[in-house]
């Protein structure tokens, strides 16, 4: 068997087949995100008892319920909280944050950027679709500006976070974004976070033709696969600026910070431990 | 005659039930060996076939799986 036959193999095992197929909609990128996630936890030999994957809400959360791995289905905006407190209490475990844009961003932004701050040791996997997905393709903070969603019905005046850019202010370890078009290089991302320690981000643009492709010109999946083709450029050392995501503009995409020797807050709150220890 | 250029590596399996019809791997495969098909599955779609001809075969390359979001897809290398 060819080590592809058996990665394939091994991927089933790692999915709730009796699941599928999964709601995900046709052509929706969320399943090949999921599809190159398991290849890299393969890949790096992960004990499947030794990883939990932690969702929110949305149709990325439905992540949870299709892993053949211990996994949460949180309440809406709270992954990070719970991740962390998944690590704390068992820090023997990877833990991976697989969540959407709104989930992480909107309701779960405080969280988000509180996590990176201290640098918890959890791998965040941020779908980002441009909108709210499960609840019909409302406006959230990524939808570019000018958009159409159904909140915008005349374009979207609102700015986008700039997920790369906040995540390196805040001093993440790894800042990785690409699109569901780079099945390779989104895996070969993956792994490497999987193999990292701290904070890591690996943002992924990735289509939602049913609510979001269909307003914006974009509605068969091939139709968004060939904008984000078209549009990306591979660029480690973009600027801020470059990283930036516009109406129907340029994607900026590559691995944006590597840095592998910032403490995470666990060893951070051992040492504290230890010393507190010593005084007795 | 066209000279055959590469070599028939693999067949390729669909689990036509999990497939949703995206055409991603149709539209990405290299050597274009799967085709869009008239085919229905039982929720409607239109899983695509593994057409080999002449000058189409399959090289193994892995990224209709790669590509496939619904884990449709097996390719089977040929010993
Ligand atoms: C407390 C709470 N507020 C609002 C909702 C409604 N809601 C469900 S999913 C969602 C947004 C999901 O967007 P995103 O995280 O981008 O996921 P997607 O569906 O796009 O993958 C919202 C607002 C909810 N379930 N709970
Ligand atoms: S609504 Fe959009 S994000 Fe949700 S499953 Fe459908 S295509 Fe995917
Ligand atoms: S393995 Fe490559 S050549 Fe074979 S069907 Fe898939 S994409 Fe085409
Ligand atoms: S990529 Fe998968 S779901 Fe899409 S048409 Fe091919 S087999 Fe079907
Ligand atoms: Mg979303």
């Amino acid at each position: 068997m060819s080590i592809f036959e058996d990665m394939r193999n091994k991927q089933e095992e790692l999915l709730r087949t009796e699941r599928l197929p999964h709601v995900w909609c046709p052509g929706c990128g969320i399943g090949i995100v999921l599809n190159a996630f398991l290849r890299a936890v393969i890949r790096r030999k992960i004990d499947p008892e030794k990883l939990v994957v932690v969702s929110g809400i949305g149709c990325t959360g439905r992540t949870a319920g299709y892993v053949n791995v211990d996994s949460f289905h949180t309440t809406h905006g709270r992954a990070i909280p719970f991740a962390t407190g998944i690590k704390f209490a068992r820090p023997d475990l990877n833990v991976v944050v697989f969540s959407g844009d709104g989930d992480l961003f909107a309701i779960g932004g405080n969280h988000f950027v509180n996590a990176a701050r201290r640098n918890h040791d959890l791998l965040i996997i941020a779908v980002n679709n441009f909108t709210y997905g499960m609840t019909g393709g409302q406006h959230g903070p990524t939808t570019p500006t000018g958009a159409y969603t159904t909140t915008t019905p005349y374009g979207n005046p609102d700015r986008p976070f700039n997920i790369p850019h906040l995540a390196i202010s805040l001093g993440v370890p790894f800042v990785a974004r690409w699109t569901t078009y780079h099945v390779n290089q989104l895996q070969n991302s993956i792994y490497k976070a999987l193999g990292m320690k701290g904070f890591r981000l690996v943002e992924i643009i990735s289509q939602c033709p049913t609510v979001y492709g269909r307003r914006n010109s974009m509605k068969s999946p091939l139709s968004m696969m060939e904008y984000f083709q078209k549009n990306s450029i591979i660029k480690p050392n973009a600027s801020f600026e470059e990283m930036e995501l516009t109406y129907n503009g340029k994607i900026v995409v590559g691995e944006f910070r590597v840095r592998t020797n910032i403490p995470t807050y666990e060893e951070r709150f051992d040492d504290v431990i230890r010393r507190a220890q010593n005084e007795n | 005659m066209t000279q055959k250029k590469y070599e028939r590596k693999a067949v390729v399996k669909i689990l036509e039930d999990r497939c949703k019809g995206c055409w991603y791997c149709v539209n990405y495969c290299p050597t274009k060996v799967l085709v869009i098909s008239d085919k229905m599955n039982a929720k409607g779609y239109h899983p695509p076939e593994f057409r080999e001809d002449k000058e189409h075969v399959c090289i193994a390359c892995h990224l209709c799986e790669l590509y496939c979001p619904d884990f449709a897809i097996f390719v089977e290398e040929l010993k």
